[in-house]
């Protein structure tokens, strides 16, 4: 039912997709590498092979859960295992230290780390931690900074109001924003695309507000603005979807002109990143 | 078993455990007379297996169930799509098709919801009230919450998940 087709809000470059295959690489590089120099050295008739062992499966466990980390979906399981290597190498135990244990736990970690490169996606970049923009969101706001350059910062800001409060739901006060800016005569909005994007988000926040169904006639954006739009409308015309689509590109609109118009806000912004990266992404 | 309004339902590991027990203490009093004579704390003991999770469940169902009403007032409804990190805490309600269940066995389901706009995954600290299969239609009420308590994508920790007839 759902279509499950995220974008990726921020892909990896070429540097981070090659150090993140050499970290990969190095998971089972460290844990059986050091088995491997273990058992060189016991045949050498060296007593530290455990240590070697155990010191490689606690530096891969260490890469793993950082490769884990740095996924936009976490594993909780390659999270933990740095407190599981140090539960079984470092703290004392009745254990028999042997390489019975290293094998195992290498061959544990290989494991993990084929199912978290199959099963939790790409790794990620610094946009996961919310400090700059990236994707197609940064490529939509790009080609609109040009002409979204008139606005006024007061109107800058009140996108950024109603983009907020709208990802925070609380739709009532997202009506009421758009009222101001949109319902009085002497209204601050110069943009007539912008204007229209206020009131598309208005009709959605009363609706979603009161929990209403949609209605049978509704707004949408006038065809002269579909350049200025994120998404654009398919061929075959479902209602359902032109009226969801309206609020996307409105949200997704008043999100671009807060963030061009309005230097100071982008801080509000920027932690509600992942909501626009979903309304771009999303059918 | 129903206790009150509340139908109390123990998981089958819980079960499991006490089955498990029960063996081994007959097994044990059969050929230790020094089990035997410990047999008037160990029964009862081994009942407790079965009692206190049907007490839990109780508790915790006896709770969901005054929760719902306020759910009821309080709660949006969402499409899932709508649903952000921004959100969490929020009361919503979602209507969907369930995708997949897990950890039904366990008392502790968690569901995959989704609507037109997306999916979610909806965690239940507690029993449902009915039984929810795969492709049944249902309303979910419920908090949003991050998957990690402090981390990971919003999830709906849920207060009550009901078949709805969408036809």
């Amino acid at each position: 039912m759902a279509e499950n087709q995220r974008e990726d809000p921020n892909p990896p470059t070429q540097t981070d997709n090659s150090m993140n295959r050499w970290l990969e690489l190095a998971v089972p590089g460290f844990s059986f590498g050091g088995i491997i120099i273990a058992f060189l050295l016991l045949n050498q008739g060296y007593l530290l092979s455990f240590h070697i062992a155990s010191a490689g499966c606690i530096i891969a466990s260490i890469l793993l859960a950082y490769l884990a980390w740095i996924r936009p979906k976490k594993d909780i399981v390659a999270l933990t295992t740095p407190i599981y290597a140090v539960i079984l190498f470092v703290l004392p135990s009745d254990l028999v230290p042997d390489l019975i244990l290293p094998i195992l736990y290498a061959v544990s970690i290989t494991i993990l780390l084929v199912r978290l490169k199959y099963r939790f996606g790409k790794p990620g970049t610094a946009v996961t931690m919310g400090k700059e923009l990236g994707g197609s969101l940064k490529t939509y706001i790009d080609q609109t900074r040009e002409p979204l350059k008139n606005l006024s910062p007061e109107t800058a800001h009140y996108a950024t109001l109603a983009f907020v409060q709208f990802a925070q739901g609380d739709y009532a006060k997202v009506a009421r924003i758009s009222e101001t800016v949109t319902g009085s005569d002497n209204n601050p909005v110069r943009d007539q695309c912008v204007a229209r994007a206020f009131i598309i988000v208005k009709e959605h926040a009363a609706l979603l507000d009161k929990a209403l169904p949609r209605p049978d006639s509704y707004l949408v954006f006038n065809p002269e603005y579909a350049d200025l739009l994120a998404k654009q409308m398919p061929p075959i015309e479902d209602k359902d979807h032109a009226f969801y689509l309206a609020l996307d590109n409105a949200l997704l609109l008043l999100y671009s002109a807060a963030w061009n118009g309005l230097e100071r806000d982008r801080p509000h912004l920027l932690p509600r990143q992942p909501f626009a990266q979903k309304l771009m992404s999303s059918e | 078993m129903k206790i009150g309004n509340v139908d109390v339902k123990v998981s089958i590991v819980a079960v499991a455990v006490f089955v498990f027990f029960t063996i081994f203490l007959l097994y044990a009093s059969m050929y230790s007379p020094e089990v035997r004579s410990q047999l008037i704390w160990m029964i009862p003991a081994l009942f407790m297996l079965l009692v206190i999770p049907m007490a839990l469940n109780y508790m915790s169902r006896s709770q969901y169930n005054n929760l719902e009403p306020i759910y009821e007032a309080e709660a949006k409804t969402v499409r899932i799509k709508l649903i952000n990190e921004s959100m969490v805490g929020k009361p919503v309600r979602i209507q969907g098709v369930v995708e997949r269940v897990y950890f039904q066995f366990l008392n502790r389901p968690q569901y995959l919801v989704a609507d037109r706009s997306g999916e979610i995954s909806v965690k239940m600290f507690t029993s449902t009230n009915e039984d929810i299969k795969v492709n049944d239609v249902v309303e979910v009420l419920g908090q949003v919450i991050k998957r990690y308590v402090v981390t990971g994508d919003p999830v709906v920790n849920c207060i009550s998940i009901k078949k709805i007839d969408k036809s």
